[in-house]
């Protein structure tokens, strides 16, 4: 187990280290859902009112929302770095070292857990300025969980679709599938106050759970015991899918 | 060749270029009507709280907002190609003909033009069968493919200016995030009359969400003063600005080079 | 390990599928032994690097064995991966890293205890003369000090299977000797050596064999001076008066066939070898022809290279004796 820990530390690492020495790279990624949680709070201020809008801050509402954009972006940031990587042949070099290949997979989501837990510190940050308040104490742990979660599967689903790829193809598809992935739930206003097409999508999108898991400490009488199972399993269910797809993805380099 | 002949080329190059690369082009107009997409199923309900204008739906809320979004981004499209230009030693070789030097940049802008009335048009087209009413009809949306065009050669001038100014097509790219803030912080996406605090001051403020009022009065509400001042006067005195920048800047590169 | 370090039979990597596959490699044999330098040589696209990534496990080779260190490179990859050490000309080092965090960085990828790890990269930056520059960004390296640390982290796993292709590509000519050296002083102490590279003049310096592959088979192979000899004859050069000239050239048709030159110089392929020089000589004075200046040129590995691929590497010295 310990030749797993020691070179996927020792990867993450070099990941972390590289947001300060390629700021470029991270601080788009960490101002986007800051910006988010700023103009949707902002300019959705009025929906709260709303017959049966489950809180009056409409932070409340969206700032879970930017924690979920947030981390799952910075899951996908470790997907640019694997492009990077693969095309400078840096790649090559992890490749035909010893590393066991659990490890070379294991380093980029532990970086990415990382990068997630500051994105939800941050939006944490400026969500309570801008005048979020939890409604329960499961807020917290919900949101790490979330961050956490969709870290994950950002990972799995950036790194899979770059070893798959291989250039910036890569990152406009991941980039766009995650974006209409979140963005087909419940992500602006609750499934009961939205009308059309997009409440049988948002029903049936797993990532909706996700969020209801994200949302459950911020608006009213939402944390409940449900809402946290579906809510985690789902997320153990999408992120196990994609680190698969990952690990295959890394398999196929060989052929 | 004459300036006008040689204006002409540049500019059936530029808009070839859009006519030819849809992949420049498709995410500036796929994004903004799947927002109107998402909105008007996720707010359906939100045009009866107090303050919201008197619509049957909220697509014919959004049409507004999607059509000035897809012109910002647009926009950014056509001042790459100038700025990749630049990159590529292209405009070098056209300062070195003796080309009018304002018929490299009209040519561009000529581009924009086109692709803001054009857009203007399509996004109507595409909403109209999801139940999109214009309710000043032929007139207004005649009004609004002009201010779509007079929007899309204000902004275009501008984000050439950029890509005059520092040759980077990555710099222009980069001006995306500051779009995307201007845009939010308007009323694009919902009345300012719903918003409240240091934001509501902030879109009160920002010329998008005239501009953005402006072509949501033609397609709820009617013709009059205001409506063509913001859709149509507004948008031309920022060009009168923008371009005038944009001139000095070509002014400035062609004496370096 | 009673077999071959480097060991490959009938190795083939087929690229696509259908009518548009590609065999990069067609059937290669290998045969390194213990403690040799070994050259593989190979115009670009011959299948040189395609072999190079099935032997060092990064490509999976479409059929036949190769064994490297003694194990196979697919099915026992990870012992492959720890016997072998390989800086390879396309895999770029991280210019946002330092030398020293890289090479601990590969250390913790061979499982090196951490203390081991930092004592033994500080052993390597000292050895390739990094010391000074360890704690600087390899962003600021030049050409020669990255080639040098990406042989120290090739080092890092104490290989007893070196690769190293185009080792010194683009190099200045005092840090290719340097670098030469040390691929001696590492071979002398029982490294085995696989070396890529497009100067011929490195691999007669270093390989004691090579191999040149052409559209994915090997096409010679042996060593250098054997493969020179059998390109054949060697070359005189004279220099003559232009009067002179057709004169002369009737004395050198008598000794063999005639071969292309310079302006202002004759050339021979002396039929009979070196041997017939004086002959020659007193050929040409006997015909009354002085001759201002006299050189004999043995066959190049170039003319080897050329003979078996119809290219002639960019680089390679090929002045004078064109073929």
């Amino acid at each position: 187990m310990s030749s797993t820990i020691a070179p996927a530390w020792g990867l993450a690492l070099r990941s972390l280290r590289n947001i300060r020495r390629l700021p470029s790279a991270f601080v788009p990624a960490l101002m986007m859902p800051l910006v988010q949680v700023i103009a949707f709070s902002g300019t959705f201020a009025g929906i709260t009112v709303v017959q049966g809008f489950p809180t009056d801050r409409s932070v409340n509402w969206y700032l879970p929302l930017a924690v979920t954009m947030g981390s799952s972006f910075a899951g996908l940031g470790t997907g640019f770095a694997m492009i990077r990587d693969l095309q400078s042949g840096f790649y090559d070099r992890l490749r035909m070292s010893p590393a066991g290949r659990r490890s070379l997979l294991l380093g980029p989501f532990i970086a990415a857990w990382a990068r997630a837990l500051i994105a939800v510190v941050l939006v944490l940050i400026v969500g309570v300025a801008l005048g979020a308040r939890p409604t329960s104490w499961v807020a917290i742990p919900s949101l790490i969980a979330v961050g956490l979660g969709t870290a994950t599967l950002g990972t799995g689903w950036g790194i899979g679709l770059a070893y798959r790829f291989g250039d910036m193809r890569a990152a406009a598809i991941m980039q766009l599938t995650l974006f209409l992935g979140l963005f087909l739930t419940d992500a602006q206003t609750p499934i009961d106050v939205m009308s059309g097409w997009l409440v049988p999508v948002a029903t049936v999108n797993p990532l909706s759970r996700v969020l209801g898991l994200a949302r459950q400490g911020f608006i009213d009488d939402g944390a409940s015991w449900a809402t946290t199972i579906w809510g985690l399993a789902t997320l153990i269910a999408v992120s196990a899918a994609t680190a698969m797809f990952a690990m295959a993805g890394l398999r196929r380099l060989d052929d | 060749m004459s300036t006008l002949a040689q204006t002409r080329a540049m500019s059936q190059r530029s808009v070839l270029a859009l006519v030819r690369q849809p992949a420049l082009v498709i995410p500036s107009a796929v994004f903004p009507l799947f927002f109107a997409a998402l909105g008007t199923s996720s707010f359906s309900r939100a045009v009866n709280i107090p303050g919201f204008p008197e619509v049957d739906s909220f697509l014919d809320f959004a049409l507004a907002g999607a059509v000035v979004q897809g012109i910002l981004f647009g926009s950014i499209t056509s001042a790459t190609a100038l700025a990749t230009d630049i990159e590529t030693g292209f405009f070098d070789r056209l300062l070195a003909a003796p080309t009018q030097r304002t018929a490299i940049l009209i040519g561009r802008l000529a581009g924009a033009m086109a692709y803001g009335f054009a857009q203007t048009l399509f996004f109507v087209a595409v909403l109209v069968p999801f139940g999109l009413r214009i309710t000043t009809g032929a007139v207004g949306l005649m009004l609004m493919a002009i201010g779509g065009l007079l929007t899309a050669l204000a902004v275009a001038a501008l984000m050439s200016t950029m890509a005059l100014r520092t040759g980077s097509s990555e710099a222009v790219q980069g001006s995306f995030p500051l779009l995307f803030v201007l845009l939010f912080f308007s009323s694009a996406f919902f009345p300012r009359e719903t918003m409240s605090g240091a934001y509501r001051r902030i879109a009160d403020w920002n010329p998008v969400s005239h501009l953005v009022e402006g072509f949501r009065s033609l397609t709820i509400g009617e013709v009059n003063a205001t409506s063509i001042a913001q859709v149509v006067v507004l948008p031309a005195a920022l060009a009168v600005v923008t371009i005038t920048g944009a001139l000095a800047a070509l002014a400035a590169r062609t004496r370096r080079g | 390990m009673s077999q071959s370090p480097i060991f490959a039979r009938d190795l083939v990597r087929v690229f696509g599928s259908g009518d548009s596959a590609v065999r990069a490699v067609d059937g290669v044999d290998l045969d390194v032994s213990a403690g040799e330098i070994f050259g593989f040589l190979g115009p670009n696209g011959a299948g040189k690097s395609t072999t190079v990534r099935m032997l060092t496990t990064l490509l999976r080779p479409t059929s036949g064995t190769a064994r490297v260190a003694g194990f196979d490179v697919v099915t026992d990859a990870d012992a492959v991966r720890r016997s072998i050490g390989v800086a390879l000309q396309d895999a770029a080092i991280d210019p946002l890293m330092t030398g020293r965090e890289l090479l601990r960085l590969q250390a913790t990828l061979y499982s090196i205890p951490r203390t081991d790890g930092e004592r033994r990269s500080g052993e390597l930056l000292e050895r390739v003369g990094l010391s000074a520059a360890a704690d600087r960004r390899v962003g600021t390296y030049s050409g020669g000090m990255r080639r040098r640390l990406d042989l120290a982290l090739a080092l890092i796993g104490e290989p007893s299977v070196l690769f190293l292709d185009e080792p010194t590509t683009g190099l200045d000519p005092m840090s290719r000797i340097s670098l030469w050296e040390e691929i001696r002083r590492l071979n002398a102490d029982g490294t085995t050596v696989l070396l890529t590279t497009q100067y011929l003049e490195e691999a007669d310096q270093l390989a004691d064999r090579v191999a040149i592959i052409d559209h994915g088979q090997i096409v010679r192979e042996g060593q250098p001076d054997d493969l020179k000899a059998e390109v054949g004859a060697p070359t005189l050069f004279i220099d003559v008066e232009t009067t002179l000239v057709d004169t002369a050239t009737g004395v050198l048709g008598t000794f063999g066939e005639l071969r292309p030159t310079a302006e202002g110089t004759l050339g021979v392929g002396l039929r009979d070898g070196v041997g017939a020089v004086s002959a020659v000589v007193r050929a040409l004075d006997e015909a009354g022809v002085a001759v201002s200046h006299l050189e004999v040129r043995a066959p190049s590995l170039d003319d080897v290279f050329a003979e078996a691929t119809g290219y002639r590497l960019e680089g390679a010295d090929t002045d004078g004796a064109t073929r």
